[in-house]
């Protein structure tokens, strides 16, 4: 495995609290290879957000490392993409203005980016938009935007904590077709937290399912099917054999 | 209701008011020395009008000198405030063990200290009015949620960017309502440093004409002020739904 964009070795976070110490993950192994699409399931609380926090490097590991490659090197880590269950919009912006805070945050010039959000915003349905304010747009809308904020500056890693979590089904599946096509459109190396399973095995290249108390993982399994995916594979017999097996290694 | 219904209503609702204020004081032959009428009042407010004007610019002049240094001083302090923890929690039991003492109490000192001129007024309008600006402004700055500081921090933020950024434009509608609090703290601050240690103002206006029994004067006093704070209330109101239009997107 000499080609991997970022690799955890045997990372343990401890948090302490009132009542001492809990190990939220434990003994975690990962590679995540430049262009691949991972997948975690558990149940709630077995540390998803917690490994994802260390990976974003907002949670320091009590033990063991997480490594970037292409950070030390100089070899461009254009930095993480973030998207979680709430899209966390800053109500006195208007949406162009929202989608273009990383770069704000970053220092760049905004006007050579201007282009890019709206291209980004007509690919996801969100034309002519751009002067809106988040709260003048639906749920599903106001997360979309959320999406291209966490597209915006090409990151080297875009990091999803059940981002769909909170929308009707069919308004998730018009978003897995809006990621999928964002993510293979520019091939972004993507590690995605959900509670779907069905999710979880129609976006990734490799399904960690992790178990809890302390949380640890218990599987990886790669998904072979060629991306893009259509959503009719949910329908194959194969993709629910996948679901079949990943919901009983989550147990009862 | 509608608008004009409201405010339809309220000035039917005064009438009322004064009409039976104004039979209650005829028909019970109550002394003016003890409750004018309205309409005393009103005649002793046109026959001394360039007095009472006179004197109403001077508490009106010292006390929003004294509530723009408060809101100066508030927003800087706040952010400071915001910006490191540890100075926060040095400073903010001093400030609040200060807010403790009754501001009244320190006009006699500050006369001491800065003669009978404008400026222990103002000091008193700023010193009462400071506090009630700051709360809100600072717990606005210093709550902002979690997930947020925390995508902010994955997408490269600085301290001083979620500061300026995130922290001071949410505290806006905070600090701007906060006004209105601070607007009658300064007045009250004003007029009792009148009373105590200045021969102008409105505050020197009621002392002196209780002390010579002329109650429809001091009445009269009481009604401008109210007016004029009422007024300067709105207008800070009007200023407010237009720079922070979008905190009151509920509409409420
Ligand atoms: N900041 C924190 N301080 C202390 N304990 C924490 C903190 N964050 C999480 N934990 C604990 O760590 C464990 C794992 O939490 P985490 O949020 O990573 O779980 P999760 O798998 O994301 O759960 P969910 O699916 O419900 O989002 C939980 O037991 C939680 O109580
Ligand atoms: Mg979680």
């Amino acid at each position: 495995m000499g080609n991997y964009l970022i690799k955890l070795r045997d990372v343990e976070v401890r948090y302490n609290n009132r009542n001492g110490g809990l190990v939220a993950i434990t003994g975690i192994n990962l590679t995540v290879s430049p262009g691949e699409v991972v997948g975690i399931v558990g149940r709630s609380g077995c540390g998803k957000t917690t490994l994802l926090k260390v990976i974003a490097g907002l949670v320091k590991p009590t033990r063991g490392e997480v490594i970037y490659n292409g950070s030390q090197d100089g070899g461009g880590f254009r930095g993480i993409g973030m998207l979680f269950q709430s899209p966390l919009l800053l109500p006195w912006r208007t949406v162009l203005r929202n989608i273009l805070l990383p770069i704000e945050l970053r220092g760049e010039d905004l006007d050579k980016y201007v282009g890019r959000a709206l291209e980004l915003m007509e690919r996801m349905g969100l034309k002519g938009f751009e002067d809106s304010y988040p709260w003048e747009l639906s749920g599903g809308m106001q997360q979309r935007v959320a999406l291209c904020r966490a597209l915006i500056h090409r990151p080297s890693l875009l990091l999803l904590d059940e981002p769909f979590g909170s929308l009707d089904a069919i308004t998730r599946e018009e978003m897995w077709v809006l990621l999928q096509g964002a993510i293979s459109y520019e091939n972004y190396t993507t590690i995605l937290v959900t509670h779907d399973i069905r999710e979880a095995v129609l976006l990734s290249d490799r399904v960690i399912v992790m178990g809890g108390r302390p949380g640890r993982i218990k599987a990886e399994i790669p998904i072979p099917f060629r991306r893009p995916r259509s959503l009719e594979l949910q329908y194959s017999r194969e993709f629910n054999d996948y679901i079949a097996e990943i919901r009983g290694l989550l147990g009862d | 209701m509608p608008y004009r219904v409201r405010s339809a209503s309220s000035v039917l609702a005064l009438l009322v008011v004064c009409t039976v204020w104004e039979l209650a004081v005829r028909l019970l032959n109550v002394p003016r020395y003890i409750l004018p009428a309205p309409s005393a009042i009103a005649l002793t407010i046109v026959k001394y009008r360039d007095h009472l004007l006179l004197n109403l610019f001077d508490t009106l002049l010292t006390s929003t000198l004294g509530l723009a240094l408060a809101a100066v001083f508030s927003l800087a302090l706040s952010t400071v405030l915001a910006y490191s923890s540890s100075i926060r929690e040095a400073i903010y039991p001093l400030l609040s063990g200060f807010n403790a003492i009754p501001r009244a109490a320190l006009v006699p000192l500050l006369a001491l200290w800065f003669g009978l001129g404008m400026v222990p007024r103002v000091l008193t309008a700023f010193l009462i009015a400071f506090f009630p600006i700051l709360v809100p402004t600072l717990t606005a700055m210093v709550t902002i949620e979690k997930e947020l500081w925390e995508m902010l921090v994955a997408f490269g933020a600085t301290k001083a960017q979620i500061l300026t950024k995130v922290a001071i434009p949410r505290a806006t509608p905070y600090f701007l309502s906060s006004l209105h609090m601070g607007l009658t703290s300064a007045i009250v601050g004003s007029v009792i440093a009148e009373m105590v240690a200045s021969d102008r103002g409105i505050g020197y206006v009621i002392l002196s004409s209780t002390s010579r029994l002329d109650t429809p004067l001091a009445f009269s006093c009481l009604l401008l002020l109210a007016l004029t704070t009422f007024a300067i209330s709105k207008t800070l109101g009007l200023i407010e739904r237009r720079v922070v239009r979008w905190a009151y997107r509920a509409g409420l």
